[in-house]
Order: structure tokens, then C-alpha cells, then sequence
């Protein structure tokens, strides 16, 4: 099928993997399904996958989740006020068993898999087997190209979101100078000008990158104390950090408006028509939106400003349940902790800019010699910064493959039915 | 905040003391959170002693707290300034993004644009690089393995940054023909960011250098970008534009894309291999933990140098990638495969200027990408043979000429020629319906390949299937003409015109290749036959013998009667077909020719003997004008007429008596 040739195979190399493996499946379930049972078995499986990925996804007990110390227990407005005694920032970074921390990278990753999985039993769901013409047929020859719509959308969201794990990173580098400011002993001016300096950029990343359509951008960046550097290019600094926050991304993109559309006429096909296929076609483009929803909700990306808490979910449906769950838990943070607009839910960020306030004060309040039990508390923010950094280093690189490999997924599932729907073209009576 | 003073008469008695002393002096002088005058000025746009003084006094301080933390960490020397190192790194921050900012002009466009390759080709380089070109597969894998050899040596090498020009220009002598690189910033300040870098990654401050770095060098190359006109369009935007504006841009974006990666990218990597290359922490006492794991100690310049192209990379392949999987439409064809083209040409450079494993996912990007322009071209010519086979148009066009269809499907597939080094490369598989897929399914065409002898390409079968289908699309619309000498015309009129675009393309017929051309060639004749056979039979059936004796007759053995009916009918039937043919086209005038000289060759020597062996007969009789109306340069001056397209303006018979 491909063209041939020493240099062509490295450039096939990129996706090629999928699709073999994909073909595969195809051609071996083309034997085996054909009967309206196994159609309709199928369909079942779909569903149930959909409903245990996501639910996989909740966090296991009520109980659990509040005392593994996660970050439900603490909100952003509340943190900056936080004096550094009361901050004994969940220090256990430990995961409870087996599963990720509510919101974290891992858990976004584990939310990305589990997209990806369901993708892959969709297309074989509504692929294999079958006649090209049954799939261009009524009612899918309007939910498909709908399906395609939201796909291309959720292109933008994907690049959206790689921008955002830039900003992230961003975040973990100046975290980064932070503790190797901080963890050197013995303890000087000098490390915690060095630290204050790194924690203004820091913090400036966050808050610009959301206020950037406010016309505010660099307010907060001169609130950094006192001037330990000409003022000028103490500007330049942030003024050019946080342009490379908002990069490559069109001036007037705004993530929440697209999963606003995204998210539009998403209506479940009426009681009179929904025929296995339907209904599949509807559960996929469900599981897009949320997902997309969801990352836009954890990750930051330019102008989330009124992202809206919920999308339409029907409640009601076995195969939604775990979504429902997934997407109230997350509305559930979002309340406590998006309003003062911060950076996305995502755990490491938030708990970032948390230990970042306090450790801004910290500084602030500086003395030398510092009391014992203040420095233990100090030193103790400071591991933790330096565990999340760790974190980071691990996760963030992952994670944006795996927004690579969901861009590349949906163009390629998109190919991959287009075909479908010309060949269809093809075999169907032209009108001469 | 308030850094302990310390009086310079102080005298430590210690000539290695006095030194760091005095080191320490000049540092805190600088120190801009306590003088104005440190805050204004900028030591690396001053004097040029003040900058050694300044770096030396650097070094010192950095040297004294190696040596302090190899005697022991917690004896002596309490009244040493602890700090002087933080302000020193502080300061030098400063001073190395206000070099940086100093010389981040953007390329201006002019520049970029004129020195593509062509253009530059006053030096030898060139020649250099269409030899290297050449030999370049000869040589393979082999020199890849020098490649990093040179560039280990080089990165362990310390810090002389002159040998590093010549591996740079090695290399681009080596493994490219278009790379362009233009020095970004002069090298005297190249020197002093680099003796700056040196410094800061000595003393652990790596991230804040990178940061700066990337961040400065971003926003420099956003602006080349800006000259450039790469616009920042979010592929919603893209989606959403005029295919007429598209176009454009795909223009722009193609010229742009070569500069950025060639001369731009190319660049920057260049850049921060001249300062970065070949610093490491690991020759001083580093006092921070542990050097980031995400640029390890030789590669500081690849990490400088993605700090500053991967978001623009990114944006640059964004629009490239919004075309790919743009709706698909047969319009698009030509300037995805340009799109295509430009990138697949590309694609060497890109993997140059990204050849480190951290660059990877900007080199898959670029293959994605190209293999779904590849992908999309394919679906394009796939989609292009749907839209000929069901092109639904049902009115005839006037007068049996070329129909509108048949134009653009022609024209198009000469241009698809034009691409064919491309397309034979892209277009694989075999044209899908060329075995019907639907046995005893009328609606496609059948044909069969295999009955082809010569070895085509599977561009070329494609390019034969989709005139097949044009061909049946055509005999479709042929049907709607009640006439059926007409639908003939019409099909000979076609397939001429698809033969004539074939022989006008050296390419095309190369591709098609001579045995389906005869194939066509042999269709319009047919045609052209059946048209003069529905025409002119029924013409000349009225010339002819039979009938006309009759046997044991007294009047020699002519019937009258049935000669005037003959006559009679004769004179209707020329006359209609002279009234509605001329209003016939054939627009291509040697076919027009040669089927009036064919008609003649036909009618008139029948005519013309049926006239001579019968005329008597009419002449003996009354009002023989009535059967005998027309003479033989009548009728062939009313040949004449035939297929010109016009209503005829004068009255055949007014004509001839005239």
C-alpha cells in the first residue's frame, strides 16, 4: 500500500505500527464477525469498555482519596494566606495502591490510554466487517462526518495542550533553580535572591498565561519585590517568558471556546433511530469531548476562561457511568480551586504554585539564623518541590508523546474512514 | 538586600586573600541591587578591562570557594562574603540576556530570502556541495559514524570555540546541499556570551542560562517569522479559508519553510553550538545538586538550541499538517503535491539540523506529516476518479462537441503528468474498480488491465482508468441525444479530443503509452464511422439500384414513380441532414475535414452516377426541377457547411439557383 523505497522507510516508521496492527485485527475479525449477534455482542463489549477505562479512573473511596492527601483538601485562595506552618503540603507523595493520584500526570496519562484503547475497539467496531456502503448509509452518513468535525477540532486542543506542557515545564525549570537555590547549605542571601528571582518567573507564568486576554500580562511580574536587577531587563525577563508561554498558538485561540464547539450538538440520537452503529458513532463522540474537556480542565492552555464545568453526558446510560463520575470529580475541584484562575487542575501544578506562595514568604520573612523548626518545615517544602520537579522530569516528556500520539491517532482514524467512505462512493449506482 | 561591606584596607596578610579581596570588591560593585550606577550600566557595553577585570574577578571567587570547599567546608574565612557568587551569577544573567537582546534583531526577509540556494553560489561552495551531494550515498552509513566521532572529540575538547567553525562548515560540506547558515550575532559577541555561559554553567546556573537563552533567541525568531509572513493560524482558522487563499499561503509557506529550515534553523543551531558547545560543569566545582536531566553535559547547545526552535518548528509544521488533512477536493491536488514536494525535499535538511535524539519528535513530525500530504494526494486522484465516473451532468452539449468534462479531466490529468516523478512514487496501488468489485454491476466500467501488454506504471494505469471512466461517464451522456448520428459525433468528437491531449503531452504519452492511445485512436475512428453509417446510409439507400428496374417493363426497365420517390426522398433527407448537421460541431478542424472529404468521397460519386445513369428519366418527364434540385457542386459546396456550428443561412435549394 505504501511506496517503497530506503527512504520512505523511516518516514513510514512514524505510524505505520497502529495501522499494521490495526490491519491485522481487521482482517482476523472479518472471519469471525458477520451475524447480527456478534454485532450486537460487540456493541455491548464497546460499551462496557468504555464504562470500566473511565471508571478505572476514579479515585477508589471517598476515604482514601481525602486521607492519601490529596489536593481536594486544599484550595489555591486559601494557600496564598497559608503562613508556612499551616502548609504541611501534603508531604506523602506516595500513590495509594496501584492508582494514580486524582488529576496528576499519571492519571492523565492513564486518562489518554484509556481514549486510545476505547478509539482502537471503536474503529474496529464500526470498521470490520462491514460493507463500506453500510457505514455511509442514513443516519451515519451525518454522524460520521459530525465525528470527523469534533476530531478536527480536538486537533487544535491537542496543539493547544502541548503549548500548555511547554508553560508546565516551564514552571518545573524555574521550580528546578528553586531547589537548587534552596537546597544548598550553608544558607545564604544570595541562594534565596537567586530562588526569589526563579519563584517571580514562576509564578508570573501562571498568572499571565491566564490573564493574557485581559490586557494585564505583566502586572504581576513587578510585584516581585525588591529590584535585584535593573528594572529594564527584569521586564524583558518575564515579558519574554511569558511570551513563550502563549508561542505559536494564534492570538485569538481560546481552549475554552473550542471545547464550547467541540462540544455542540452533541445530542444523543433520538429514541426512533438509534441502531447499534448509531449509538456507537454518539458513545465515541462523547468520549472525545470528554476527554478533551477533561484535559483542557487539568492542563493549562491559552485562554481557558469559561471552560464550562460540565458537557452533556447522558447520566442515565450504563456505558456514561464512570465519565459522570469522572467529569463530577473534576467539576468538584474545579470549584474549589478554579476560581482565583489558575493554571489548570493538574496536581504537580497546583501543588507547585502552593509550595510557591509559601515559599515566596518564606523569603519575604527571611532571618538569619532561622529557628530550628522553621528551617525543618522549610526543608521539607523544599524536598517536596524537589520530588514533584522529579515528577515532572518523568511524566511531562511522556505525556506530551502521548498528546502527539492522540493528535496522531485522530488523524489517522480519520483517514482511515474517509477511505472507507469512498470507497463506498465508489461502489454506490452514479448518478449519470 | 543588604550585603556586608567590607572595608578594602582590611588586609588579610595572604596574597591568594588579597586577590579574592579584590575580586570580591569588584563583584559587589556591580552589585545592582545596591548602586544605581551598577543598574544602569552594563558592564560587556562598556570598557573592555572592565569586562576582564569583571570575569577574571569571577573566576577567582568561583576558584576560592573550590579550593575553600575541598580544605573544608566549615573552617575559617567566616568573613568572606557568602554571597558574592549569587551576585556575580545575578549579574552576569543580566548581562548575557542584554547581549543577546542587543543582537536579537530578526533576520530581515530580504536576506532569508535572497540567500537561498541559487543565490550563493558565487563560492566554491556550491560545487562542494553537488560533489558531496553525489557522493553523499556512495558514502552512507560510513561517514555518519565520522560525523560523531568529530563531534564527540569536539564536545570533550574544552572550550576553544574556533575548531568548532570548522567541524560546523565540515559538516555542511559533508551531508547537505542547501543548508545556508548566516551568522546570527557578531562574533566578538558570540565570545563574550560564551565566556559568560562558561561562568554561569560553572557555577550551577545552567537552567537560568538555557532560560534566557531560549527565551531571547524565541522571540528573535518570532520575528524572522513575522518577516517571513508564517502567521500563527490555529488549523480551525486554516480549515476555515478560501481554497484561493490557500494557496497563496501554501506558496508563501513553501519559500518560507526552506529559509526557516535552512538558513533560520540552521542558524540558531550554529549559534548555540558556538556558545554552548563544549562547556561543561563537570570542570568546576558545580555546588547545585545535580546538572538537569534533560541536557546532559555535552549536549548544552542541542538543549539551547530546542529551547529556542521547537515551539516555532511546531507552529511551521502546524500549517503544513492543517493542509494535509484538509477536505479533500481533486482542486487541491496540485498544490499538495507542491506542498509535498517542497517537504519531502526538505525532509535531508530537517534531519540535519535535528539529528540529535532530543530533536526526534520534530523529525517524525516532518515524516507524518509528508506521508499525509502523501496520503491525501492519494485520496485526492481517488476521489478525482469518483467525481469523473459520477459527474451527473444530463444535457447535452449542443452540437455533439467537446464536452466541458472532458476539457477538465484532460487538462487535469496532463498536469497530473507534470508531478508524475512524484506521483509514480505516491501512487502505488492499482486503480481499485479495475476488477469490478460487484460482478454483473453495470454502473462501472469494465477493463480489464492485464490485456494491457506493456509494463505500465500504477500512476499511468490509474491515469488509463480514469479516461476508461471518463469514456463511460461520456457514452452515459451520449445516451440523452435523441439523435443517434449525434451521440456518435459527440463520442468521436470526445475521444479525438482526449487522443489530441494525450499526443500534445510528451509526458502524458509517455505514461499512457502507445498501445492505449491506439486503443483510442481506434475508438474515435469507430465512432466517426458510426456516425457517417447512421447519417449517410439512409442517404445513399436512396442512390442505390435495387428496386428501381422493373422486370418486362415497358420503360426500359426503370419505374418512374419509384425514381421520383427516390428523387424526392433523396432531396428531404440531404436537405434535413444539411439543415441540423451544419448546426453540428467539430471543433477540431482536421477532423472536421476529414469527415466532410470522407462524406464526400461517399455521397457525391454516388450521387453523381445515380444522376447520370437516371437523369433521363426525370428530364423526359414534367417538372423535373422537382426531383432533380440539386447538382453535384451543390452538394459538395453544402459539405462544406457540415459541422461548422452555424444554422445555415441560406436555403440549399435558393443556393443552387442562385
Amino acid at each position: 500500500m505504501w511506496p517503497g523505497g530506503a527512504d520512505n522507510k523511516k518516514i513510514w516508521a512514524g505510524g505505520a505500527d497502529n495501522q499494521g496492527h490495526f490491519l491485522g485485527r481487521i482482517s482476523i475479525r472479518r472471519n469471525q464477525v458477520a451475524s447480527m449477534e456478534g454485532e450486537v455482542e460487540d456493541l455491548e463489549l464497546f460499551q462496557r469498555k468504555i464504562s470500566d477505562r473511565f471508571s478505572d479512573l476514579l479515585p477508589p473511596k471517598k476515604e482514601s482519596y481525602h486521607s492519601s492527601g490529596i489536593p481536594s483538601s486544599i484550595s489555591i485562595s486559601s494557600a496564598a494566606s497559608d503562613s508556612p506552618t499551616a502548609g504541611s503540603i501534603d508531604g506523602d507523595s506516595s500513590p495509594f495502591s496501584g492508582c494514580e493520584t486524582f488529576l496528576s500526570i499519571a492519571w492523565i496519562r492513564k486518562l489518554l490510554d484509556a481514549f486510545l484503547s476505547c478509539e482502537t475497539e471503536f474503529k474496529a467496531v464500526l470498521l470490520i466487517g462491514r460493507e463500506p456502503s453500510q457505514v455511509a448509509k442514513a443516519p451515519l452518513d451525518r454522524l460520521i462526518p459530525d465525528l470527523l468535525d469534533r476530531a478536527v477540532k480536538g486537533l487544535d486542543i491537542c496543539n493547544g495542550i502541548t503549548h500548555g506542557i511547554d508553560a508546565v515545564k516551564f514552571m518545573k525549570n524555574q521550580a528546578q533553580i528553586v531547589v537548587s537555590a534552596l537546597e544548598q547549605r550553608p544558607f545564604t542571601d544570595g541562594q534565596i535572591r537567586r530562588a526569589r528571582r526563579a519563584l517571580a518567573a514562576l509564578q508570573g507564568s501562571v498568572v499571565m498565561d491566564e490573564k493574557e486576554n485581559t490586557g494585564k500580562s505583566t502586572e504581576r511580574s513587578w510585584s516581585f519585590g525588591k529590584r535585584t536587577s535593573g528594572a529594564s531587563s527584569k521586564d524583558r525577563h518575564h515579558g519574554l517568558s511569558f511570551k513563550s508561554l502563549s508561542w505559536s498558538v494564534a492570538k485569538h485561540w481560546s481552549a475554552a471556546k473550542q471545547v464550547q464547539s467541540i462540544s455542540s450538538n452533541l445530542n444523543a440520537p433520538r429514541s426512533g433511530e438509534p441502531t447499534g452503529l448509531a449509538l456507537t458513532v454518539y458513545i465515541m463522540n462523547v468520549v472525545l469531548v470528554f476527554v478533551m474537556w477533561a484535559l483542557v480542565a487539568a492542563i493549562p492552555c491559552q485562554d481557558r476562561a469559561g471552560l464550562g464545568t460540565h458537557i452533556p453526558v447522558p447520566k442515565q446510560s450504563n456505558w456514561a457511568h464512570g465519565i459522570c463520575g469522572v467529569q463530577e470529580k473534576i467539576a468538584e475541584e474545579w470549584k474549589k480551586k478554579e476560581k482565583k484562575g489558575s493554571a489548570g487542575l493538574m496536581e504537580e501544578v497546583i501543588k507547585i504554585d502552593k509550595l510557591a506562595h509559601s515559599l515566596v514568604e518564606f523569603a519575604d520573612n527571611f532571618h538569619y539564623p532561622m529557628e530550628e523548626e522553621k528551617e525543618a518545615e522549610f526543608a521539607a517544602q523544599v524536598a517536596e518541590l524537589a520530588e514533584i520537579c522529579r515528577k515532572m522530569d518523568d511524566g511531562l516528556g511522556p505525556l506530551q508523546s502521548q498528546i502527539r500520539e492522540l493528535f496522531h491517532r485522530l488523524v489517522r482514524s480519520r483517514a482511515m474512514i474517509l477511505d472507507v467512505l469512498d470507497q463506498a462512493g465508489k461502489s454506490s449506482t452514479p448518478h449519470v | 538586600m543588604d550585603s556586608p561591606r567590607r572595608s578594602g584596607a582590611e588586609d588579610g596578610g595572604n596574597g591568594e586573600e588579597r586577590v579574592v579581596e579584590t575580586a570580591e570588591k569588584i563583584i559587589l560593585r556591580w552589585d545592582s541591587t545596591v548602586s544605581e550606577e551598577a543598574r544602569d550600566k552594563m558592564i560587556f557595553s562598556g570598557d573592555r578591562h572592565e569586562v576582564d577585570r569583571y570575569l577574571r574577578a569571577v573566576d577567582e571567587i568561583q576558584r576560592s570557594l573550590h579550593s575553600l570547599a575541598i580544605a573544608s567546608p566549615s573552617s575559617g574565612n567566616s568573613d568572606r562574603n557568602p554571597n558574592t557568587i549569587q551576585i556575580a551569577m545575578a549579574r552576569l544573567e543580566d548581562e548575557f540576556r542584554n547581549i543577546l537582546i542587543s543582537h536579537s534583531s530578526a533576520v530581515d526577509s530580504e536576506t532569508l530570502l535572497v540567500d537561498t540556494p541559487r543565490s550563493n553560489s558565487s563560492s566554491s561552495r556550491d560545487q562542494f556541495d553537488h560533489f558531496s551531494a553525489a557522493t553523499a550515498a556512495a558514502e552512507g552509513e560510513v561517514d555518519e559514524e565520522v560525523e560523531g566521532e568529530i563531534l564527540r572529540l569536539d564536545s570533550g575538547g574544552g572550550s576553544s570555540h574556533g575548531r568548532r567553525g570548522s567541524t560546523s562548515s565540515r559538516r555542511s560540506m559533508r551531508s547537505s546541499t542547501s543548508i545556508r547558515e548566516v551568522d546570527l550575532i557578531p562574533s566578538d559577541a558570540i565570545a563574550d556570551l560564551r565566556s559568560i555561559a562558561e561562568r554561569m554553567i560553572a557555577a550551577g546556573y545552567l537552567r537560568e542560562c538555557i532560560q534566557v537563552y531560549g527565551s531571547v533567541r524565541k522571540s528573535s525568531v518570532d520575528a524572522s517569522f513575522r518577516n517571513l509572513g508564517i502567521e500563527k493560524l490555529s488549523i480551525g482558522d486554516i480549515q476555515r479559508l478560501e481554497w484561493d487563499a490557500l494557496e497563496n499561503k501554501i506558496r508563501r509557506w513553501i519559500k518560507a519553510a526552506k529559509v526557516c529550515i535552512r538558513t533560520l534553523f540552521a542558524s540558531e543551531k550554529r549559534l548555540s553550538e558556538q556558545i554552548f558547545e563544549g562547556l561543561s560543569s563537570a570542570t568546576a566545582t558545580c555546588s547545585s545538586s545535580s546538572p538537569p536531566s534533560s541536557a546532559a553535559s555535552s549536549s548544552y547547545s542541542e538543549a539551547c538550541f530546542l529551547e529556542t526552535v521547537k515551539g516555532p518548528a511546531m507552529q511551521l509544521f502546524n500549517f503544513a499538517e492543517a493542509i494535509s488533512i484538509s477536505r479533500r477536493s481533486p482542486e487541491k491536488l496540485f498544490k499538495i503535491l507542491d506542498l509535498h514536494d517542497a517537504l519531502a525535499e526538505l525532509l535531508p535538511d530537517i534531519d540535519v539540523v535535528f539529528e540529535s535524539k532530543t530533536a526526534e519528535s520534530i523529525r517524525v513530525q516532518a515524516a507524518e506529516i509528508l506521508s499525509r500530504l502523501a496520503e491525501a494526494a492519494r485520496g485526492i486522484l481517488s476521489e478525482f476518479e469518483n467525481a469523473v465516473l459520477r459527474e451527473p451532468s444530463r444535457v447535452p452539449v449542443p452540437g455533439g462537441t467537446i464536452h466541458p468534462l472532458t476539457r477538465y479531466v484532460m487538462n487535469y490529468i496532463s498536469l497530473i503528468s507534470d508531478y508524475k516523478q512524484t506521483l509514480i512514487e505516491l501512487i502505488v496501488s492499482r486503480p481499485s474498480s479495475s476488477v469490478s468489485r460487484y460482478p454483473g454491476e453495470l454502473s462501472v466500467p469494465e477493463f480489464d488491465f492485464s490485456e494491457l501488454e506493456e509494463e505500465r506504471t500504477t500512476l499511468a494505469l490509474h491515469l488509463i482508468w480514469i479516461i476508461v471512466i471518463l469514456e463511460f461517464n461520456l457514452e452515459g451522456k451520449s445516451q440523452h441525444y435523441r439523435d443517434t448520428s449525434l451521440a456518435h459525433l459527440f463520442m468521436m468528437n470526445n475521444v479525438h479530443y482526449i487522443v489530441q491531449k494525450i499526443k500534445g503531452s510528451p509526458e502524458l504519452r509517455e505514461l499512457i503509452g502507445d498501445e492505449y492511445l491506439k486503443k483510442l485512436t481506434g475508438k474515435f475512428r469507430l465512432a466517426a464511422t458510426s456516425y457517417q453509417r447512421a447519417t449517410w446510409v439512409k442517404v445513399l439507400h436512396c442512390l442505390r439500384d435495387e428496386g428501381l428496374h422493373v422486370s418486362g417493363s415497358f420503360s426500359s426497365g426503370v419505374s418512374k414513380s419509384v425514381l421520383r420517390d427516390r428523387f424526392k426522398s433523396f432531396n428531404a433527407i440531404f436537405e434535413e441532414v444539411h439543415r441540423t448537421q451544419a448546426t453540428w460541431l467539430v471543433p477540431d478542424t482536421q477532423l472536421r475535414e476529414e469527415l466532410r472529404i470522407s462524406i464526400a468521397e461517399k455521397v457525391l460519386p454516388a450521387y453523381r452516377s445515380f444522376l447520370g445513369r437516371f437523369r433521363s428519366h426525370i428530364e423526359s418527364g414534367r417538372h423535373p426541377e422537382q426531383y432533380i434540385r440539386f447538382s453535384w457542386e451543390d452538394l459538395d459546396s453544402a459539405v462544406l457547411d457540415l459541422f461548422e456550428g452555424n444554422p445555415v443561412t441560406q436555403h440549399l435549394r435558393k443556393r443552387s439557383q442562385g
